[in-house]
């Protein structure tokens, strides 16, 4: 995995030395794209010692593992859509998830459901209009619920 | 109650597995109703996690005494800390076995008592679990930096021209051009709120702009060499597939129905 950084760096060195504007102006943009990412990845480190600390696989199988039923649905749903920060902060907490036996599904619907962000709505009804709004989360939600449960049969025989 | 008994074969006439984390069966025994079920062992194919696995069945299977010839001590250690009791150096068939559970024959030499009572947060707990939870973002950090450097270069080359340039106005190419958009850049969904905003006024269609919001925050090809190394390649290829297809029907509808009901932008 090393690999992927060590390539994108020597991108932006070859490009330092034909395009020096465009990889300060690349340079800069990801700088502002990590600090971004600072305040939620704490967040994250936070509850991931927090989980480690409080929570035992068999609650985490409980509520998210396969089997949970409507909690496997409406938990990682309600955490995907109050969920903060870009997606990537979150990617260290799900896999210690599933690590300790979330199954896919939940972790799917969690993904699925970043896409509705309730404090954003404001901006997207004043782009779009408030029904097409409610249409398109509603849609969402039942999309989300449609692909945790694709991933979890197309996957089962990799769980076992 | 419920016990696992490791075993070689399907039924109580079978070996009591020898190792409980890759033996081929564990038969789950009801001992209060008689009620037998012989369930694959998750962890028989005997790769890494195998042990894990076994013991994340048990518990969800909600066994409280697991019966079997070797179990290890990393998955000792997790089914204790879930209350489940752990009997080793069983040998015979898993039916001798639970006759001896049931006659209580097994409380001596190999029984280990579970650890019992609330959890106290001990020092030592609190510098594991920051240790572990630090392991984890060790990890998963150069693949984040590869990710945020590529980013980086899509915000310096991708303009709002560049993509009002490839709308053609075709509805169903425009909205696979959309889904596909929106699949490859990533960031604050705001920003998909405003490029579709902007992307609507040169005349691309409802069913493009959509699709695009909707791939945005889906489906993420930036981020996917990190989603691998989190979640597992099937899973994040799966799951980027899936999403990607789902978003031209979920355009299709909202655009449909916002059409029936008349509340277009």
């Amino acid at each position: 995995m090393a690999i992927f950084p060590v390539a994108m760096l020597a991108v932006y060195g070859i490009l330092f030395l034909v395009m020096p504007d465009k990889a300060s102006m690349a340079l800069k943009s990801s700088g502002t794209v990590f600090l971004n990412m600072l305040v939620p990845l704490c967040l994250v480190f936070v509850l991931m010692i927090l989980i480690n600390l409080f929570l035992k696989p068999a609650q985490i199988v409980k509520f998210l593992g396969r089997g949970a039923g409507i909690k496997g649905i409406l938990l990682p749903a309600a955490a995907g859509i109050i969920s903060t920060g870009p997606i990537y902060a979150w990617y260290p907490l799900l896999r210690d998830l599933k690590g300790k036996g979330a199954a896919n599904s939940p972790i799917a619907i969690f993904l699925y459901n970043r896409a509705v962000k309730p404090f954003l709505l404001p901006v997207m009804i004043a782009y779009f209009g408030w029904v097409y709004v409610v249409i398109l989360t509603v849609l969402m939600v039942l999309g989300s619920i449609t692909v945790g449960y694709s991933l979890d049969v197309l996957t089962r025989k990799e769980d076992g | 109650m419920k016990i696992a008994i490791s075993a070689d074969g399907p039924n109580l006439k079978a070996q009591v597995g020898h190792r409980f984390g890759t033996s081929p069966y564990l038969i789950i025994v009801d001992v209060a109703s008689g009620d037998i079920e012989a369930v694959p062992n998750p962890g028989a194919s005997g790769q890494r996690g195998a042990g894990m696995q076994a013991v994340v069945l048990c518990i969800s299977r909600d066994v409280k005494a697991v019966l079997t010839g070797y179990c290890s001590p990393a998955a000792q250690k997790q089914l204790r800390a879930n209350g489940i009791e752990v009997l080793t150096s069983l040998n015979g068939t898993v039916g001798e076995a639970l006759e001896k559970y049931s006659k209580g024959e097994l409380r001596t030499s190999a029984r280990v008592k579970p650890i019992k009572g609330k959890a106290i947060v001990a020092r030592g707990a609190l510098i594991h679990a920051i240790r572990s939870s630090a392991k984890q973002f060790t990890t998963l950090l150069p693949v984040l930096v590869g990710v945020v450097l590529v980013l980086g270069l899509f915000n310096a080359f991708a303009s709002r021209d560049f993509l009002t340039s490839i709308f053609s106005g075709n509805p169903v190419l425009d909205t696979l051009w959309g889904a596909c958009f929106g699949s490859i850049f990533a960031g604050n969904p705001i920003n998909s709120y405003i490029i579709g905003g902007e992307l609507l006024k040169y005349g691309v269609s409802l069913f493009a702009v959509t699709a695009f919001v909707v791939t945005w925050v889906t489906v993420g090809l930036v981020q996917l060499p990190a989603e691998i190394a989190a979640l597992g390649r099937r899973f994040a290829l799966i799951r980027n597939a899936i999403s990607f297809i789902l978003s031209i029907p979920i355009a299709l509808l909202t655009v449909l129905i916002l059409n029936l009901i008349g509340g277009a932008p």
